[in-house]
Parts: structure tokens; sequence; C-alpha cells
């Protein structure tokens, strides 16, 4: 067998989006090298997931287990590897996220496969295996081959393979596992982030402010523009680890995804984990003093200069206009 | 509590101009500036906390060329009580795979409780040695790690998921972590503490003291190159008040305000 | 000979550059504006050691070298030329002299206070009447019993407004002109002491540049600083270190306008193209670079020579003073230039720096007096 494999990837009951985009991606993949796409399902409850995605692949690998209700890297890996070993795929794919970057490197490492992490895309050109992905804060990409071998693994980084339709035969295969939760990592709970006042996600105008801020002091200055617009403040990371704003304002992939008619974004420079949060709003500008920022390739328009004149002027005109 | 913390120099490319040399396969370098890695910082700063707490030595360890040996003496400064440097230079290519197989053969013949590595470096943006280095040294591991709260031999920590999630696990030592920026506040060292730091002696690890034969690469880049734009901006001209007046004129016209 | 930076040397350079690109370039413009004197920078900076940089360590200081103190005020300059000064004053002038000039008990009763932060330190030479001519100084101190009585005013006095321990120059024997000045610890709650006016200030802003005045104040005898009449003695040696700062603050402020004008003159877009494009910019950028270059060396140099333990350095530092500040006026001009209009507006750090960098041809020796003492050590 040298199929393409894809990990679908859940959550507190739910199939994560990023399933679906490796499911794409895999199909793609599968098609090119005339092979056939095979889910890889491990969860409790199963069959709600089954009914999500069958259609999407040529087959599902299914264990059904409490031990994989909620995600555990350890017990994925024994799981996985014990499949991997039987199956050979070609190329299996797991979702760069938080799942998939605790778990891709120990199990390649593990099953001696070629790996790399965070890919934009992966392609087979005459049977070498390349890989598209990005470096120095998304400032440049990067196409990489991989050493050759019979089997490889990626994490892919959401976003490049929307969901499609798809209405192929599935086969589900059901698979007896005695895979227990080791004793030496035990997964305890989720915690959920504390709600604050403001909810981001409501907002159809959001202001999102980075490092370009400089000091906790040039919040108001923000946070009365925000009033003005009647907006709210959001911000990337940096702001976050700064403790400048709380966790509930952060937009990206570790913080809240948000969908507003206007996002602003002022002093970001636009790493993939914020483009990943904010993407989807309908309009968005950047205002930063960096020409070169990812964030100019993801906004409508935008103003290279220093957000410190930019904004205050705004301020006025909006005010005026309004 | 032993603790072993890997660190990385790398470029400042987040408010830099990056531009690709003439092979095509790498940056230049010359006009950038470069200091430890940015979740590195926090790693460090996460050993010394603990170090502060339950007494214990802090190894710093880093595969780089000669200049690394001032990120590593910074570290000696912030707390850390022995320093490794692994020769870059006698390894043609090191990719993150080849560079958790080469600090796997170091760490081995050590004694930690603890291994702390940054959970991405910004200039390749893998992600992947710690957690490689882990399966190699066969110790548990978590990654993306944003609290931690360790006993003697166990350690309560969350992981960073998506959406402001956490997950709470509960891991044994010995155990790797690799740390999530915001997890602690890095301190800045203090010129007494340079100045005991600086006459420190950083051990030097070459190829000899490694199997360089085993060494596996899984990755060559082939080129870089610019990202493709996505999507075309229009930028905005003139002075901050032209530029912010046209701006305020489309929100007026889209209905925006 | 040797041009690098010795291991710690060059440690010291890269952290308080990062401690002073984030946490102190930050409030630049504001404290700018405002006039505020930064007392939380200042506390993290006394947490670095960075207010006791040579003094020994049993003193509470943090043991370097005069190189060492250049390379801080340098790279603390660079992101904020107040902030430069408060550093330098503290360390050099308040420091210095107390630790070269101070008996066992003075050092240890207040050089821990400095180097901590816990007082800040400020000297008092400057009268309205006594600039240059320091000698034509009328601040008296007459010894009554055990005390000193001190009576007088000190002008332009940088901390004052914020310090805790002076050194105050004073006559204690007019009659031997400067042979009758004594130098004097005097402590802020000292009765008899008040602040003047706080002096608005064209750039360095936030140095809480107050006039000091002392009316029948009584300062306890053991308060006198090395011995009578040594006074001018002290004052001259201490201006010799600090001299070196001074130029290291003006190198500071002269690579942050360099640094502003080559960013800028790649993003300004004139007739088509980047302004660093055309020559007459070129001109501009190669000069304000072989400029600050020149005076980094001349004021390591100095600092060099007070490290090695020569013991007249006075040529050295006043050249490395003289010309690093004649040269800051130069290419914080320039950088104006090549902002052009936005240069003069105060959105732009090349305003800031423009102006901060006028009082260094002024305090700690005007120009001319720089080379006043360069020629009569040429004359000799």
């Amino acid at each position: 067998m040298s199929d393409i494999f894809v990990l679908i990837e859940h959550r507190q009951g739910k199939i994560r989006d990023i399933s679906f985009e490796l499911l794409n991606c895999g199909r793609k993949l599968a098609e090119k090298t005339n092979s056939n796409l095979t889910a890889l399902l491990l969860g409790y409850n199963t069959e709600n997931f089954v009914e999500k995605i069958k259609s999407q692949a040529h087959r599902i690998l299914v264990i059904n287990s409490e031990v994989f209700k909620d995600f555990n890297s350890e017990s994925y890996q024994i799981a996985l590897s014990e499949i991997l070993k039987k199956e050979t795929p070609f190329i299996t794919l797991i979702g760069h996220t938080a799942c998939g970057m605790d778990l891709c490197p120990a199990l390649a490492t593990q099953m001696e496969f070629p790996f790399t992490t965070d890919c934009l895309d992966v392609d087979v050109v005459e049977n070498k295996v390349k890989v598209t992905r990005q470096m120095y804060d998304g400032k440049l990409n990067a196409k990489l081959i991989i050493r050759e071998n019979p089997s490889y693994l990626f994490t892919l980084r959401a976003g490049n393979f929307p969901s499609e339709e798809s209405s192929l035969k599935t086969e589900i295969i059901n698979i007896k596992s005695s895979v227990t939760e080791p004793d030496y990592r035990k997964f305890v709970e989720y915690i959920e982030a504390v709600a604050g006042d403001v909810d981001i996600t409501k907002s159809d105008i959001v202001i999102g402010i980075g490092r370009g801020i400089k000091e906790q002091e040039n919040l108001s200055m923000i946070e009365e523009f925000a009033d003005n617009i009647g907006g709210v403040v959001a911000c990337s990371r940096p702001i976050v680890d700064a403790d400048w704003l709380p966790k509930d304002r952060q937009v990206g992939s570790s913080g809240k995804t948000i969908k507003p008619k206007l996002y602003i974004a002022i002093g970001i420079s636009g790493a993939f984990q914020h483009i990943t949060g904010m993407k989807g709003a309908e309009t968005i500008i950047a205002i930063n003093k960096d020409p070169n920022a990812p964030i100019f390739n993801e906004a409508d328009y935008g103003i290279v200069d220093d957000l410190f004149k930019v904004v205050p002027v705004l301020k006025e005109k909006v005010m005026e206009l309004k | 509590m032993d603790i072993i913390v890997c660190i990385k120099r790398v470029p400042q490319t987040a408010e830099a101009e990056v531009t690709i040399d003439s092979s095509g396969k790498d940056i230049e370098k010359d006009r950038l500036s470069f200091d430890i890695n940015e979740s590195d910082s926090y790693a460090l700063e996460e050993a010394v906390i603990l170090k502060e707490k339950f007494g214990g030595t802090i190894t710093v360890i880093s595969v780089g060329y000669q200049d690394t040996e001032d990120t590593l003496r910074i570290a000696l400064a912030k707390g850390a009580d022995n320093a490794i440097r692994v020769k870059a230079e006698d390894f043609e290519h090191i990719d993150g795979y080849k560079t958790s197989q080469i600090l796997k053969s170091v760490i081995e013949k050590e004694s930690y409780d603890l291994i702390f590595a940054g959970c991405i470096a910004t200039d390749d943006a893998y992600s992947q040695v710690g957690v490689t280095l882990a399966e190699l040294l066969n110790i548990p591991h978590a990654s993306l790690v944003i609290n931690i709260d360790t006993s003697e031999n166990r350690a309560d920590v969350n992981r960073e998921l998506e959406e402001g999630l956490m997950g709470h696990l509960d891991i044994s030592l010995p155990a790797l972590f690799t740390i999530q920026t915001g997890i602690n506040e890095p301190r800045y060292a203090s010129l007494i503490a340079i100045r005991r730091a600086a006459k420190k002696e950083i051990k030097v690890i070459g190829q000899e003291e490694i199997n360089k034969d085993n060494l596996l690469l899984n990755t060559e880049i082939e080129e870089l190159f610019i990202p493709p734009k996505t999507k075309e901006v229009e930028i905005l001209t003139g002075s901050p008040a032209e530029s912010a007046s046209k701006l305020a004129e489309i929100f007026k016209e889209k209905g925006l305000i | 000979m040797n041009f690098g930076l010795t291991n710690d040397q060059k440690m010291l350079q890269s952290e308080v550059r990062k401690f002073a690109e984030n946490e102190l370039a930050p409030l630049a413009p504001e404290i700018d504006i405002s006039g505020e004197f930064p007392k939380e920078s200042i506390k993290k900076l006394a947490e670095l050691g960075l207010l006791g940089i040579f003094v020994p360590e049993k003193y509470g200081g943090s043991e370097f070298d005069y190189v060492s103190l250049a390379i801080a005020v340098e790279e603390i300059s660079r992101a904020c030329a107040s902030t430069g000064v408060i550093v330098a004053v503290n360390n050099s002038l308040c420091a210095y002299p107390i630790m070269q000039f101070g008996t066992e008990e003075q050092k240890q009763k207040y050089l821990p206070l400095i180097c901590s932060g816990e007082k800040i330190g400020a000297i008092g030479i400057t009268e309205p009447n006594a600039g240059s001519d320091v000698a034509a100084m009328e601040t008296t101190a007459v010894m009554e019993g055990d005390h000193y009585i001190l009576n007088g005013t000190k002008r332009f006095i940088t901390n004052a407004g914020e310090a805790g321990i002076f050194v105050i120059f004073a006559y204690t024997n007019k009659e031997l002109k400067h042979k009758g000045i004594s130098a004097f610890i005097v402590e802020r709650d000292t009765p008899g002491f008040s602040l003047g006016k706080h002096e608005d200030l064209m750039g360095i802003r936030a140095t809480a540049n107050c006039e000091l005045i002392y009316e029948d104040c009584k300062i306890p005898k053991e308060n006198l600083l090395g011995e009578e009449g040594q006074g001018f003695y002290i004052c001259m040696n201490t201006l010799d270190v600090s001299r070196i700062d001074i130029g290291a603050q003006a190198v500071g402020i002269s690579q942050a306008a360099l640094d502003e004008a080559v960013k800028y003159s790649k993003e300004r877009v004139a007739f088509g193209r980047p302004i660093c494009k055309f020559e007459m910019i070129q001109n501009m950028l190669a000069e304000m670079a072989t400029q600050i270059h020149a005076a980094r060396m001349l004021v390591y140099y100095a600092a060099w020579c007070k490290d090695a333990g020569i013991k007249r350095f006075s040529k050295e530092a006043a050249m490395a003073k003289y010309y690093a500040a004649n040269i800051s006026v130069d290419v914080t001009r320039k950088a104006v230039q090549i902002f052009g209009g936005y240069g003069y507006s105060k959105d732009y750090t090349v305003e800031r720096l423009y102006r901060d960098a006028k009082i260094l041809e002024l305090y700690e020796g005007t120009s001319e007096i720089q080379k006043v003492v360069i020629a009569s050590e040429l004359l000799k």
C-alpha cells in the first residue's frame, strides 16, 4: 500500500476544521499519485465523526475507544505507530495545530520517517517529495526537498486547502485497540479561557494592535479611536505576552477567530498565527511602518507610515465624517 | 532540580528587511542583528524561576557558530550555571531533525530532571526540535507549555491549544517541555552577573564527540522565494494626514461609519 | 593594539542596548514633552547596576571599567538622551568624586545609596554668574564649630529636582582664589537647602534640571570631600571623567540620528525613487557615519586611558567631548535635513535629537573650554 493518510482532529466532541483541509489536500495528493486516501480517526463515540467525513476519503480507519476521547499525543503515538507500521502509507498528513505539533515530530522520529512541519503545500515531483513552508517571520517561503524514503509525515498549516465537497465511496474499517493512556503522560482536563468584559467575536469593527504600539500607555489612544468608530480593541500575541491586554482579546490561532465587517490592524506585522484569526474579516486595513510586513498581503487597504501619526488624524477624520 | 535548556541564536527578522542571498538558499545576514530566539528566552527564564524555587543547576546548550557563545554567556548571566556549544561549523548542513540528533548525543551524557526548549525558532519556524529530542531521549514531552507546576517527580503543565483553550496534563519526570512565549517575564542580566558570566568557561563540543556518520538530514532547501501575494492591497499614499483622510473616506463609502 | 571589546563589554553592550530599546526608547518622546523625570526607568537601571558602573562591588557598584561606562551611556543615550545624562551624572559627577576623594566612611555611607538608586546623585558647580569661569563662583562655606555654613546658589543642575546627594563646590577661602575652593557632600534634607526654579530646557528635558539654593545651610564638617582647598582639583579631575560620558552621550544621540536617517532615506520617495539613491543624501549619510565612528574612537580611547591608569588624560577627554559634541550637533542637523519638513515636526524623533544634541556643546565645559584645555596641554 502507498496511500495518502490524513489524521482527523477533533476536540470536545467536534471535528476541527483543519481535518477537512487535510482531507482536501490528501485527496489532491492521492489523485496526483494515483493512490487512495485514508482518513485515520481515533476517538470516542466516533459515529458522528464518521458521518461528517464520509465521502471525503476512500477509507476511514476507525479506533473507537475512550482513551481517544481527548487528545494525548503519547496515546495517539502508540496507536498510530502500530497502524503506520502495518499500512506503510506514502504520505501522512497531520494538522499543524497544537495537537499536530505535539505529535508529528515524536511519531515520525519513532517511525524513522522523514518529516517536516508547518507545510503550506506538499508536492510530489518526479518521485521526489517537496514541501513549501514559511521562514523568517513569514517574510520568505522555502521549497524543501525531503530525504527519500517510502513513507513521510508532514504537518499542514491551516488555510491553504479550504474544505471542499466530495463524493467518494468510503469504506469504513473499525480497528480494535488495546491502547491505554500511559502513566507518564495523563490528560487531566481542558481549561477554558476566562471570559472578559468584551467579546471581540461579536463586534462589527475590530481594531487589532501589535508590537508596533510600543508601550502600554499608547493603548488609550487606540481605545479612544475604537470608541469613536464604534469598535473594540483586539490584539496579536505579543500584547498578551506583555500583559497589556487580557488573553480573550487575542486574535489568532491560539486566540480567537473573528469575522468582523472591518478589521484594522495597527502595528501588527502579520505572523500567520495572527492572520489565521482575522482573515475572514470583510474588509482588512493594515497600518504599519514596514512596507514588507506580511500583513499587507492580507489587507484590502494599507497605509505604510508611523501609526502614531496616522491614528490621531484618522480618529479626527472619522469623527468629522460620522 | 537539574534543568537543561536548549537555545538558539537567531537573526532578528520580525522588524527587519529580509533578503535572499546569491545562493538563493539562504538569507543575507550581514545587516541583521542576532539574539536568543524569543521563546528560548522564556524557556531560560522558566528554568531560572524553578532553580530559584528548588535549587539545582541549569545547563544551556546550543548548536551554533562561534558567536553563539555570546548568547550562551548572556544565558549564564541570567542564571544558567553551565553552557555548552556544539560547533555548527563541524556539520555541513543542519536542519531541525539533525539539530535534535546532535542535541541528543550531547544530552544523553548529562543528568537532568527537565529539559526546556523554545516552542518555535523564529528563523526556520519548525516547532520540532524539542519534541523530536524528547522522542530520541525516550522521555515524555509536552509542547506549547504556558504554565508549569512541578513537584519532585511529576509536573502539572498547561499546554496552549487553539481559541484560548488550554489542556492540562500530568507528566512524569524527567520530561521535555517546549515553552510558549508569555509564560513569564524574561529578565535582563545585571552588570554584576554579566561580569561573573564573562569569566565562565563555555564547553565546546566538536564532531569528534558526536557520531557524525549516523546523523540524518530530513530536509534540504531547494530555494527561498518571496511569498506570492494572495491579495492585492491598495496602499494609500501621502502624508499621514492625507492617507488617513483617504482611509476615512473609504470607511464612509463602504458604510462602515 | 586591540580594537575589540572584551566579553563582558560585549555582553554589557548587547544587554544594555536591548534594555534601552525596549524600556527606555518608548518613553523618550513622552518625557521629552512632559519633562517628567523617568523615575520608573531609574529604578530599573539601578536593578541592572547601571547607576554605579565603575564603583567597586563592596560599595554596591558593578565594578566595570570606564570603557564600559562609555558603552552604557552611549546605548542609553541612543534610546533617550535625558536618561543618558541622568545616568552619566549619577555615575561620573557624583559617585566618581566620592569614590575618588571620599573617606572610607563617606564611601561606605554614600556610594551604596547612589548605586542602588535610593538617592540620586548630582553635582553643583555652575552658578548664575559662574559657568566656564568656575573660580568666579560666589557660594561660600564658612566653618563654624563642627559645621560649615553654606550660602549660595547653583544653577542648571542636572538631576537636582530628584537628587538626594549633591557634591557641592564652594569657597572656604576666597583669598586663595581657585585654591580656596572646597567640595562637600550635601544631603537633600539639610536645613537651609531649597530647590529654586525648574529649568524649561530646549533638550534633555526630563532631567529635573533646577536651581539649588543654600541659605545658612549647616553641613557637618565630616562631609568635606577631600581636603579644604582641594575643590578645584576635584572638580577638574571629575570633569575629565565626565567628559568621557558626555562624549559617549553625543555618540549615542548621533547614532540614533543616523539610524533614523538611513531608515527614512530608504522609505521616502522623491522624484520617483527613494531619496537614498540621491548622491547628496548619500554624501550626508557617509559624512555622518564617519563622524560618529571618529567620535566613538575618541571617546573609547579617552576611556581606555583612564582604564589603563594613565594619570593625565585631560586632553584626550576634552578632545573626545569637544569633537563628539560638535559632530553630534552636525549629525542631528543633517538628519533633520534628510527628513526635510518632517524633521522639523515633533512627530519625528530627529527633531528631538537635534534639540538634545545642542546641550552637548554647552555643559560640562563648553566646546570653547575644551579647546582651551587641549591648547593648554599643547602649549605646556
